[in-house]
């Protein structure tokens, strides 16, 4: 923790990320109640209103709903989703990748083979074509499919992390004391794999953005009323022309979230390196 | 001034770094005529290969460099990169440690070399390619026409460093640096290259330094040596004085701690530096070595500098040559009582091996141990030694159970064991324990020493109750000269020798019969070697525990056991009591592998038979003496086509050869 803050010091790029995280995590808590308009509050005297004007702050859209307000409570859906997505495909794939690559053999191959299947068809027409299957958009239904569609991907990384370690002596030392697998795959292993784990833990959350955002801008995302950032592009994709801000800023929130986590992720990574 | 190639001066090499500014190279001056040759030796983090880097500027970014090095008038230091390529690789060149990392492995060795002599003397490529068979046939490497159109990973370890010396010999430098080159290679590989460096050096008039741990392989390649710790030189002269009258007490300490030729542990208990070698702040000043000796007084920090001893013989330290403290470290014999055990002559052996065999992978397969039958008797202590890729370890591990025979039977008391870990009752596990050969990665980096111990405890001597368990781990802890304090560390947070402390009390804790040492002590620093070696033997003379003790040190074999066997290619070549193998060996390989041992004492100079060739093939099975194409004493065609009879000399002493003694 002490090299932590002393990496952040020297990396005036990882204290922006985290800024941001921050700004965000504080909107998501505290924000629908420090501003003066509700997300469904559709204001028609001012439709379109620029930026700035009439209280709203960052303007409003076609229907005179308050584009700040709106973004601000989106950011509650997509940081549940994305953190819910992040544990539950890190835990599932934590326990595929660890019991195919320990017990390795036939289990082995299938497992490989099994997610080469997954991996060949892209995880956003996965949830795509199984979100429009199902025709429920809810934030579990969506959190779900999105693990899903994320689990081959850490459960590959869990499976390699858990090789290397698997060789090492202090894995030996345990088997000829008798222990039983689970105990060897979770007390002796589990530990020292964490760091690559936390770090592809991290890059999910920002892909998970990513595929929230782009399952609402297409249109198979949470529904209304509930505000989604992707949605919230694509609705007002018609008035771009007219009022480009409501556009501009659901975009913004979406690129600034993604690339402050992915600039978290990767500082994160280059702490734990050392840490090894 | 011109006598010297290359001179430094006051240099001092700092590194910044997470925890503050360290001092990784302190004050030292050093020169180096032409045609002369430096050995440096000194612990592991005591700044030789810093040193070494610095005279190449190949530092790190957070390096801060101060002083002079002066080659041939100019200081390197004050080069630009530019001017700096054509002294590197060119005048100096250097040799590291590990040659499988310093070629690359995707391009082929002629292609590597030539490289060399295209850029730095701008030879045509075909002028290129004669320059480099030429090199390489100064290095006695046989079909060097051959080898130039190889990759590396197709020729031995040994090899691999002749081409990287023969790459480095290739502009014919004015100076070359050797970091350590043979510490990876085997001893009869290291005999061989040592020797072909020292006749190198009359033959090409080229000066050197050569960077090692070990004062006998030093002893074979220059006239002087400077003893450094903890980046500061304290001792510097000619290779006999240094021997002889070592004066500062680390230079002392180092060589009294080795367990040289003839030291067995019935005589004599070796010496060991307590702590080890520290990072050292900017601001400290006085004696490195002060927390370590046992002759510091008040004066260690105020009187320190260097002093002149004898003609070329300088000492850094004011206390060595007192005589108000008697020299504990002359006394270099401190018998131990073995206490008399009414068993250890016991006719039952406690372990019994017949026909052994391990053979790796299905369609390619590896013949790594081919039927070898021995006994370990009660309370005794059974050395393997040999080269790497001999199955010495793979019979250790074998019998620990971290895997199956594929043919022949261990039995253990009365016990058939030859099955894995999983099928082995609790008492089997508990009663055959091993220690591996790298502590830091034999014990699990995120449990606590606590731990460690304690679910050993748990699992194999049924201690649940965990107040018990902690007063019986502190209890052992106390035994391998650790305190209570130890419990929440994490391995971590220990060096390498107190990390091995930490494996050997989780040995111990539950008492068992045998325990296997898988070269237990090679990865350590000799100064902690001698420590553990002396840990291993008095625990084995308090708990009458049997160690099966794997090493390819024959001295460290020499000191600890009471057996001693000696494998070669999966076979064994001879087995014996101690001194019937030391002193009256008849295998031509147990012959080969005594004689290259690097001496310590430099007065003590023996001729080495030298080895050429490589193992046998183990993807092969071997018809005749596995040996037969490497002996010096090959009698005949019988040799390859007939496997060695077993000579019986004593009850137990016999090997495998043709030649009847």
């Amino acid at each position: 923790m002490k090299y932590f803050f002393y990496q952040l010091k020297k990396s005036p790029l990882a204290m922006v990320g985290i800024a941001i995280i921050v700004f965000w995590l504080i909107a998501a808590f505290a924000g629908p109640s420090m501003i003066s308009f509700t997300h469904t509050e559709m204001d028609s005297m001012n439709q379109m209103v620029a930026p700035g004007e009439y209280g709203h702050v960052l303007g409003t859209d076609s229907l005179g709903r308050d584009i700040l307000s709106r973004i601000v409570y989106g950011s509650r859906s997509i940081l549940t989703v994305a953190l819910l997505t992040s544990i539950f495909s890190t835990v599932v794939g934590i326990l595929l990748g660890f019991s195919a690559g320990y017990f390795g053999g036939r289990l082995d191959t299938a497992f490989l083979r099994g997610m080469d299947i997954l991996m060949a068809i892209p995880p956003l027409v996965l949830s795509m074509v199984i979100l429009g299957i199902l025709g429920d958009s809810s934030i579990a239904s969506l959190t779900i499919i999105v693990s899903i569609a994320f689990v081959p991907a850490t459960a590959r990384v869990s499976r390699g992390v858990l090789l290397t370690e698997k060789s090492q002596e202090y894995v030996s030392a345990a088997r000829i004391r008798g222990e039983n697998h689970l105990y060897i795959m979770f007390v002796e292993i589990l530990p020292n794999t964490m760091g690559p784990i936390i770090v592809e833990a991290t890059a999910r959350f920002a892909y998970s953005i990513m595929m929230v955002a782009s399952l609402g801008f297409l249109g198979v995302g949470l529904q209304p009323p509930t505000p989604d950032w992707g949605m919230m592009v694509i609705e007002n994709k018609p008035i771009i022309a007219q009022a480009p801000w409501a556009v501009l800023f659901p975009a913004l929130a979406i690129a600034s979230l993604v690339i402050a986590i992915s600039i978290f992720s990767d500082f994160v990574s280059k702490v734990l390196i050392h840490e090894r | 001034m011109n006598d010297n190639i290359l001179e430094i001066e006051n240099l001092h090499v700092r590194f910044s770094t997470f925890d503050g500014l360290f001092s990784a190279v302190n004050n030292v001056s050093l020169n180096l005529g032409y045609n002369e040759s430096i050995g440096i030796i000194g612990e592991s983090g005591c700044g030789k290969s810093t040193l070494a880097f610095t005279v190449m500027r190949y530092l790190a970014t957070n390096a801060q460099v101060e002083g002079a090095i002066r080659f041939k008038g100019i200081n390197l230091l004050e080069n630009s990169e530019k001017e700096m390529e054509s002294v590197r690789g060119n005048r100096i060149a250097m040799v590291f440690q590990n040659p499988y990392s310093s070629l690359n492995p995707s391009l082929t060795i002629g292609f590597q070399l030539d490289e060399v002599g295209m850029h730095h003397q701008k030879l045509s490529k075909s002028q290129a390619r004669i320059a480099t068979i030429e090199a390489l046939e100064m290095m006695n490497l046989g079909d060097p026409k051959g080898i130039v159109r190889r990759y590396p990973h197709q020729v031995s370890g040994g090899i691999q460093q002749r081409i990287c010396i023969a790459m480095a010999l290739l502009c014919k430098p004015d100076l070359m640096i050797l970091d350590e080159p043979t510490t990876a290679l085997d001893v009869t590989t290291e005999a061989v290259i040592l020797d072909s460096i020292a006749e190198l050096r009359d033959t090409l008039k080229m000066s050197m330094i050569y960077i090692s741990h070990d004062i006998g392989v030093i002893n074979k390649v220059s006239e002087n040596i400077v003893v450094m710790y903890s980046g500061e030189i304290v001792e510097s002269g000619p290779k006999k004085q240094i021997f002889e009258n070592p004066v500062h007490p680390y230079t002392r300490a180092l060589i009294n701690c080795m367990p040289r030729g003839g030291v067995v542990k019935e005589k004599t208990k070796l010496n060991t530096i307590a702590g080890y070698v520290k990072r050292r702040g900017v601001d400290e000043g006085g004696c490195p070595f002060a927390d370590r000796c046992d002759k510091k007084n008040d004066t260690c920090i105020s009187k320190y500098g260097t002093k002149k001893i004898g003609e070329h013989h300088y000492a850094a330290c004011d206390r060595a040559y007192a005589e108000d403290i008697p020299d504990k470290l002359k006394v270099r014999i401190t018998p131990i009582a073995r206490k008399k055990d009414p068993d250890f002559d016991s006719e039952r052996d406690l372990l019994k091996v017949e026909d052994l065999h391990k053979i790796y992978g299905n369609k390619r397969k590896v013949y790594a141990v081919n039927g070898i039958e021995f006994s370990v008797k009660p309370h005794s202590i059974l050395g393997i030694v040999g080269e790497s890729g001999c199955g010495k370890s793979t019979t250790g591990h074998m019998i620990s159970g971290l895997f199956p025979p594929s043919k022949g039977r261990i039995i253990f008391g009365d016990t058939d064991i030859s099955i894995g870990w999983n099928k082995r009752d609790k008492e089997t596990l508990k009663n055959i324990q091993l220690i591996f050969q790298n502590p830091g990665r034999s014990l699990n980096p995120s449990h606590t020493v606590e731990k460690i111990i304690g679910r050993t405890m748990q699992k194999l001597a049924n201690i649940n109750n965990a107040k018990e368990r902690r007063e019986k781990i502190i209890d052992i802890l106390r035994k391998v000269d650790l305190g209570k304090e130890y419990l929440e560390k994490k391995p971590r947070q220990l060096s390498g020798g107190e990390q091995q402390r930490v494996a050997i009390a989780r040995s111990l804790s539950i008492s068992p019969s045998l325990i296997v040492c898988d070269e237990p002590t090679s990865a350590l620093d000799v100064s902690v070697q001698a420590s553990v070696l002396n840990l291993l033997n008095d625990l084995q003379v308090d708990t009458h525990v049997a160690y099966l003790f794997i090493s390819h040190d024959l001295n460290v074999i020499n000191y600890l056991s009471d057996y001693i066997m000696v494998m070669y290619a999966g076979k064994i070549a001879e087995y014996g009591k101690r001194d019937e193998v030391m002193e009256n060996s008849h295998h031509p390989y147990t012959e080969a592998l005594l004689s290259a041992v690097p001496e310590v004492d430099p007065t003590k100079q023996k001729d080495i038979i030298e080895l050429e060739g490589m193992l046998p093939d183990p993807a092969k099975k071997i018809k005749g003496c596995p040996f037969a194409g490497r002996c010096h004493k090959q009698v005949g065609e019988i040799c390859v086509k007939e496997y060695p009879p077993m000579v019986q000399l004593t009850e137990d002493h016999y090997y495998f050869c043709h030649i009847k003694p």
